[in-house]
């Protein structure tokens, strides 16, 4: 009874003063920028807030999660390509951008994206950006392949490795099919490819540690994954390079946006802000992280970084082919063929 | 016994019976019953009011493929896992019911369905440890070994065969062993003593007397393999996808609850038709 | 005297089965105890990931969040379970088969489907995921178990005892609280402790039921499980695996379950 007296008072003497602690809750991948420690803790110095982490293991999960979860969220990281979903389901409110400082510091470019900002209100704040192409193990593969096909040589039968999921392996099919990614004129090509592709895997990878683990462990000479996180294994020492092959990469833009069943919007905001300020990504940066859609953080970073030398490369920035908008019925369809493909093992 | 005479012992009757049973229908009967209704919907009432009447989910599952394959694919696998079970799990049980006695076998007993007692999924994950690449079995056997072997077992559909019986050959100990207990003694030694050798005892005596017993294991290793998902996940990698991760899926992935609803449903007939095939044979065992 | 019928290749197959049993449950265990983080071998002790894992709050809530469901789900389907086990072996009535009959769906369907049913009804009638949802659920999966546990030891109940009692004079409640409880209080332990491993071991029913942020641990070991493996996760593992080991070994002793008449 006193302790339950107590913490009201607490409670009530928080609201006096505005000065409210909340706990607030972050969907996301695990291992991807928001759960760093360093972050957390700045974070909940400066404004008292703390952050409690929960994961998905696919887009999908993510979509479901908040669906299924209401209030159980305050800040969910949502690829641009799931954004039109998100919002017509009603799951992610409309963020008033002024309660995010660091906003102004994103270019138009990423800022007015058909799929975060949608007749007229933002939805997402443009987070990072980055590529969907492969890594290799550079003590199995000494020579880095050029071509996407290397995921399809049977030299690497059994040490071959992509993620469970549906659209990015409908994607990295399309460009090995030479394709475009937003509009597979050939589902049945990039289906075929695809079968071609599931007996040379080991397993699905799920998560960066995961991934990081079958490197650390040799199991792996081959797999796919994402830009960021490709250098965040190569500054934890591990044998790793990412490859942007001559057929493309798939290029994505990640956002941060608010559940609309979150009752800490305030502090979600704060910690969005946060997310984007330039000092929290040139840390992160130095640790491993995708490119910053936030031009002000871009431009903090030292000129030798990961993401100045490779991304800026104009030579790569050209193969890169940015995710579009997908409707329902296409994103189903994928499902489907995934599905079917997987059953057939 | 009582006859139920007075309204008072009916009272009491009711009191003593209803808070059990009510919480098994609120907890069991009307979430199986929800589910029926689930299953023939467009959509989830709680999404919205546009939602009607539809058998499409079942349709679906007899025109795409997927779903009867994989329905048959996880069959197959029960039937293995059952399989193998049964052949590893009978002969312990007759070990311990037969040649065995005293206080040995009381512990020997225990020693074998108390891992079946204890966490499913952390034995799962045991087996994980065990199986991956580099792992603790592919050491232990090199050091052992004059020569260099590599199982690569990890991510196979033997590793969930592996995972699968671990979890449940301890069904089909307990329940052929309750079964061996109970022959007498003396049919043994009038059968011996009218000249059947050991091999004849068992064929003709022991195992058509215990085979209730068997078969009651069998079932109960069958049932639940084929609705299994998290082993599949954890062992199976590319291989691991069935009938019971896809349910999984419909709920925390692809969020259609109805479509998988039916899957569920559909499932919940098979089972229902094994264990209504199968219930003289579990009355039999007394279990 | 019986011959043993079969020779020493019986016991070795024996052996042989209690090392498959064993031996992965050991290995889990010895690496929870090796220092290096990707389980490479050589050998080398530490207790490392014990302090990591008293460290993890995340753990930590989630196991006294376990223990505590399964404390609740304990009492409540012990008493019920006790009651219904009384009434349905004191009186005979006319649907008594159908009520017993009625305890195996629990038990018998996989808990798949009755996971992902209890998911569907909560959600429509309003009570959606979360620890109650849990808690309905975990005593609904052992209420049969106690039922069962309690009526095998009612059978060896002597029922004119009851009557003789209260031939003597005592109320219903008395005859209750003084001939048939103190009888079956074995049965009700062990009935309680099967219970509580129902629950605390409980990981498909939990996993859909409840809430992210207020899972129990066996679905945080799944979450972290399929994030990748870490010794950590061993030594909560062997932990768990030590406590319900210990409840279901006390379980086994107190209902003389399967074991010599």
């Amino acid at each position: 009874m006193t302790t339950a007296r107590s913490s009201l008072s607490i409670l009530a003497l928080a609201l006096a003063t505005g000065a409210q602690a909340d706990e607030i809750r972050v969907l996301n991948w695990q291992g991807y920028g928001t759960d760093t420690s360093f972050a957390s803790e700045a974070f909940q110095e400066a404004t008292g807030h703390s952050v409690i982490h929960e994961y998905f293991n696919s887009e999908q999960e993510m979509l479901t999660k908040l669906r299924t979860n209401p209030g159980a969220y305050d800040v969910v990281m949502i690829n641009a390509v799931f954004m039109p979903q998100a919002v017509r389901e009603g799951l992610v409110t409309a963020i008033d951008t002024a309660e995010v400082p660091n906003y102004t510091g994103i270019p138009e470019g990423f800022a007015a994206d058909p799929k975060l900002m949608i007749d007229g209100e933002v939805y997402g704040v443009p987070w990072t950006w980055g590529l969907t192409s492969f890594a290799i193990n550079t003590s199995a593969i000494p020579e880095a392949p050029t071509s996407i096909q290397a995921l399809w040589d049977p030299a690497h039968a059994g040490r071959v490795s992509i993620r469970d999921d549906a659209l990015e392996a409908m994607q990295l099919a399309a460009l090995a099919t030479g394709q475009d990614i937003n509009e597979i004129a050939d589902l049945g090509a990039a289906e075929a490819k695809l079968a071609e592709l599931l007996p040379q895997l080991r397993t699905f990878w799920s998560s960066e540690n995961d991934w990081n683990q079958f490197m650390a462990a040799g199991e792996l000479d081959i797999a796919t994954y994402w830009s960021g996180s490709a250098a965040r294994s190569a500054a934890l020492g591990l044998p790793v390079e990412f490859v942007v092959p001559e057929e493309g990469a798939i290029g994505w833009l990640d956002s941060l946006a608010v559940p609309a069943s979150s009752s800490h919007q305030e502090a979600a905001l704060a910690f969005i802000d946060w997310m984007i300020d330039p000092a929290f990504y040139v840390q992160w940066d130095a640790e491993g992280a995708p490119a910053s859609a936030n031009a002000d953080a871009a431009a903090a970073l030292p000129e030798d970084a990961f993401n100045r030398r490779v991304l800026g490369d104009p030579e790569v920035a050209a193969r890169v082919r940015f995710q579009g908008e997908l409707s329902d019925e296409t994103r189903e369809t994928y499902l489907r063929i995934w599905q079917g493909l997987k059953a057939a093992q | 016994m009582a006859e139920i005479t007075a309204t008072g012992d009916r009272r009491r009757l009711i009191a003593m019976l209803s808070p059990a049973y009510l919480w098994l229908t609120v907890a069991v009967f009307l979430p199986l019953s929800a589910m029926l209704f689930f299953s023939v919907l467009t959509a989830l009432p709680q999404d919205g009011p546009d939602w009607s009447l539809t058998l499409q989910n079942y349709r679906l599952f007899l025109t795409d493929p997927v779903y009867a394959t994989l329905l048959w694919k996880s069959l197959q696998l029960g039937l293995t896992v059952t399989v193998i079970c049964i052949l590893i799990g009978y002969p312990c049980a007759l070990v311990l019911a037969r040649t065995i006695r005293g206080r040995a076998r009381e512990t020997l007993f225990l020693l074998v369905i108390l891992p079946f007692w204890s966490n499913s999924l952390v034995r799962i994950f045991s087996w994980a440890i065990v199986l991956r690449g580099n792992g603790v079995l592919e050491l232990g056997l090199n050091a052992v070994l004059p020569f260099d072997v590599s199982l690569n077992l990890m991510f196979t559909t033997h590793a969930v065969v592996i995972g699968l019986v671990h979890s449940y050959l301890p069904y089909v100990i307990l329940t052929s062993y309750l079964a061996l207990q109970a022959i007498d003694d003396d049919i043994i030694d009038a059968a011996r003593s009218i000249g059947a050798g050991t091999l004849t005892i068992l064929w003709r005596l022991l195992l058509p007397l215990s085979l209730p017993g068997l078969l009651a294991g069998a079932v109960l290793v069958f049932v639940p393999v084929v609705g299994s998902f998290m082993e599949p996940r954890i062992l199976g990698g590319r291989m691991g996808t069935y009938y019971g991760t896809v349910i999984e899926d419909q709920f925390v992935a692809v969020y259609n609850w109805p479509l998988g609803a039916a899957l569920s449903f559909i499932l919940l007939a098979v089972v229902l038709l094994i264990l209504t095939l199968t219930s003289p044979i579990l009355r039999k065992a007394r279990l | 005297m019986r011959r043993p019928l079969l020779p020493v290749l019986g016991r070795l197959w024996l052996a042989l089965i209690l090392v498959f049993l064993y031996a992965p449950i050991m290995v889990m265990a010895a690496m929870s105890f090796n220092a290096s983080p990707f389980y490479q071998l050589p050998f080398s002790f530490s207790t490392r990931w014990y302090a990591e894992m008293a460290g993890n709050p995340q753990i930590i809530t989630a196991a006294l969040r376990s223990v505590s469901i399964a404390l609740v789900v304990t009492l409540i389907a012990t008493a019920l379970g006790t009651a219904a086990s009384i009434a349905l072996f004191r009186y005979d009535f006319r649907g008594k088969k159908v009520l017993q009959l009625l305890l195996f769906p629990p038990i018998a369907i996989p808990w798949l489907i009755t996971g992902t049913a209890m998911l569907i009804f909560f959600f429509a009638i309003g009570l959606g995921r979360g620890t109650p949802a849990v808690i309905i659920g975990h005593v609904a999966l052992a209420l049969p178990y106690v039922i069962v546990t309690v009526t095998a030891r009612l059978s060896s109940f002597d029922i004119t005892l009851e009557e003789a009692a209260r031939s003597m004079g005592a109320g219903g409640w008395t005859v209750l609280r003084r001939v048939t409880l103190p009888w079956i209080a074995p049965g009700m332990v062990a009935g309680a402790l099967f219970a509580f491993a129902v629950s605390f071991d409980q990981f498909v029913v939990s996993y859909f039921l409840s809430q992210p942020g207020d899972s129990t641990l066996p679905v945080l070991i799944y979450t972290a499980i399929r994030k990748g493996f870490t010794p950590e996760i061993n030594a909560i593992s062997t932990i768990i695996i030590t406590v319900s080991m210990a409840i279901m070994f006390i379980a086994t002793r107190y209902s003389r379950f399967g074991g010599e008449r």
